[in-house]
């Protein structure tokens, strides 16, 4: 009998203390989330640094721990007078003086420009408030001109540390603005910074979507009187053409080895999905029968592919093998769900549905079960697009009127716009993160 | 009649006869004497007058052409009074409107030729045959509802379905190309259901005149 309680005494013991200094891993997505709030003092402009510049490093810091939905972000200003003043980084035993803050983590920090002008030097230190210890310290060298992404880089890694996954704040949107009458592509930051015009031909310029390495952007342009898919740098330079078939050469997809560009082409009269070799060579086609087909999206393990296909009848998701075999039909409600976008952690596919007339984003499982609609009586909501860890959709809403590219967590709370235009905006393509 | 009087008459008939048969005798005695020199001159005089009279085709073919191109001069310049040259922005090509090529339309999320755009399409055949030299761009349309790249497979098929009607009416393929804007140029941007059956509609431009 002793011997039972001391085997189970020393069981309890050996499972509590685990619990005791366990980081539980947040899921943004999971019912019960609650955002973590987060105590942000005043960066420290280190020696002779323009204050103006940690202001900066501060601003663009906090916004990106809001805008990922994981924290809510105490700033200096609602702190109490006595903290206010405090800036950089304190001395772990210190950290108790952050308790009546209110926050479960602290993030301090400090930057520093180098007396040529040119270098930057930004360290910051995380601690958990709750534990009283310290999480992790970094810093990070670069050029001036690479403020923005330096400060995404560590709002990464504070996203890192809290949910055992690295943000996604240096990555970038492609999509497509309207402008005078044209269509013209454009990117921008995660954060909506950075706005900036890639194409500039005045013309009709389409369905944007990202090389893997981020360098370039494939499109569909109208520059020869025929929908034909073109390469363009980032830059706007390098203008390529790489596939001009006659007819519709439009919505490219990238493998996920890189490889192989899966697009519509239309031929003989209609439009079928097609495999291509990235310089346009190596024609195959994937899709037969009197259907309309449009919009292919990989697999991030690059075996299936997902397809719009109206061959019952009406525009439904499908799923192919990449050589074309074994279709199988993914939605069976509603009758016109287009627009799928396959998510990087591989279990789900976004797509948009039409619902009493009004244009939805909804995701399913691969298997076809799960269905769940993420917007709901705000307008016209297409073309969902997943963030590069799956946890977020970017989508365009013309749910205030005008059409703007909108970013919402995977369960759909959290709903944002990504750039402060007035509108034009559709066809977001989510970038890779920038390493 | 006595027998001397029938005698006389039956020895005039053979002479008759005899007079009707020499001459035949006398051409086929006489041919064989005609000199090669003469030959000659009988067969130049020949080609000259085939000659003549291939001059005189071949002149008469001219001016037939000459009157065909000047038809079509005058069907040309009467056709181009109908066209209006469209500027695209970013957009290669010269292109018209002509008030002669009348769009058709469809229904909502169809591609199939109704009956009273099939009778337009008739008239439109009837244009392209009076004028055989233009060639023509269909434009196939959709209206804004619906996602813009399945709008673009759609109306790829509304601009090919409208072409394999008037190859069927007669007009040759090599006349006609094609071309889907999608839901991206819309005739009417309000946002009505008058809006969208105008904008659902394939248009036919003139690229060579």
């Amino acid at each position: 009998m002793l011997k039972q309680i001391l085997l189970h005494t020393i069981f309890l013991f050996l499972i509590l203390i685990p619990c005791g200094e366990a980081r539980v891993y947040l899921d943004i997505n999971a019912p019960a989330f609650v955002p973590i709030p987060i105590v942000l003092p005043k960066w420290k402009a280190a020696n002779r640094t323009p204050p103006a510049l940690s202001i900066k490093a501060y601003e663009i810091l906090a916004n990106d721990l809001t805008l990922s939905g994981f924290f809510k972000v105490i700033d200096y200003q609602q702190l109490p007078l006595s903290l206010q003043k405090k800036e950089g980084i304190p001395n772990t035993f210190l950290v108790q003086e952050w308790l009546p803050a209110g926050g479960e983590i602290l993030l301090t920090g400090e930057i520093f420009l180098e007396s040529d002008g040119l270098n930057l030097r930004l360290k910051f230190h995380l601690f958990d408030l709750v534990e009283q210890k310290h999480l992790v310290g970094k810093q990070y060298e670069g050029p001036f001109k690479n403020l923005r992404d330096i400060v995404h880089r560590i709002a990464d890694e504070v996203v890192l540390q809290a949910t055992g996954e690295k943000g996604v704040h240096n990555t970038k949107m492609a999509y497509v603005v309207l402008y005078e009458g044209s269509k013209e592509i454009f990117i921008t930051d995660f954060d909506g910074a950075n706005v900036k015009q890639v194409t500039r031909n005045r013309s009709l310029n389409l369905t944007p979507a990202w090389s893997l390495d981020n360098k370039k952007i494939a499109f569909t342009s109208y520059i020869k009187r025929n929908p034909d898919l073109y390469l363009i740098d980032v830059d706007g330079k390098n203008l390529q053409r790489f596939s001009s078939h006659p007819g519709l050469n439009a919505s490219p997809s990238w493998s996920p080895d890189g490889k192989q560009i899966a697009l519509m082409m239309g031929v003989e009269g209609k439009s079928e999905i097609f495999l291509t070799d990235t310089d346009g060579g190596n024609l195959k086609k994937l899709t037969k029968g009197h259907g309309n087909e449009a919009s292919p999206t990989w697999s991030p393990d690059g075996q299936w592919i997902a397809f719009v296909s109206d061959r019952s009848g009406t525009p439904q998701i499908y799923i192919m093998a990449r050589d074309g075999s074994n279709v199988r039909r993914l939605t069976f409600e509603g009758n016109y769900n287009t627009n799928p976008s396959w998510s990087p952690k591989a279990d789900r596919i976004a797509y948009c549905g039409r619902v009493e007339g009004r244009f939805n984003i909804f995701t399913i499982g691969i298997d076809g079960s799960g269905l769940r609609m993420l917007t709901s009586n705000s307008g016209n909501n297409e073309n969902p697009c997943w963030s590069p860890d799956g946890r977020y959709i970017a989508f365009s809403s013309n749910r205030t009127g005008a059409s703007k590219i909108y970013i919402m967590n995977a369960n759909g709370l959290n709903v944002r716009p990504l750039t402060t235009s007035k509108g034009g905006e559709s066809s977001p393509a989510w970038s890779r993160r920038w390493e | 009649m006595t027998k001397r009087s029938l005698s006389i008459l039956i020895i005039i008939l053979c002479f008759g006869f005899l007079m009707i048969g020499c001459p035949k005798k006398t051409v086929m005695k006489e041919e064989p004497s005609v000199s090669l020199k003469e030959k000659e001159a009988a067969r130049i005089e020949e080609e000259r007058a085939l000659k003549e009279k291939e001059a005189k085709e071949r002149e008469a073919k001219e001016a037939k052409e000459r009157e065909a191109k000047l038809r079509e001069e005058a069907a040309r310049k009467e056709f181009e009074k109908t066209l209006v040259a469209k500027k695209e922005p970013g957009i290669e090509g010269v292109v018209f409107d002509s008030s002669l090529l009348k769009d058709i339309h469809f229904d909502f999320d169809k591609y199939d030729i109704r009956p009273g755009d099939a009778s337009i399409l008739t008239e439109n055949a009837a244009v392209l045959k009076k004028y055989p030299v233009v060639k023509i761009q269909i434009e196939g349309h959709c209206d804004e509802r619906g996602t813009n790249e399945y709008n673009l497979a759609l109306g790829e098929r509304r601009a090919n379905s409208t072409k394999n009607y008037l190859i069927s009416l007669g007009i040759s393929g090599d006349r006609i190309s094609t071309i889907s804007f999608g839901e991206e140029r819309p005739l009417d941007p309000s946002h009505n259901e008058e809006a969208w059956a105008k904008n659902r509609r394939a248009h036919m431009l003139v690229i060579s005149k």
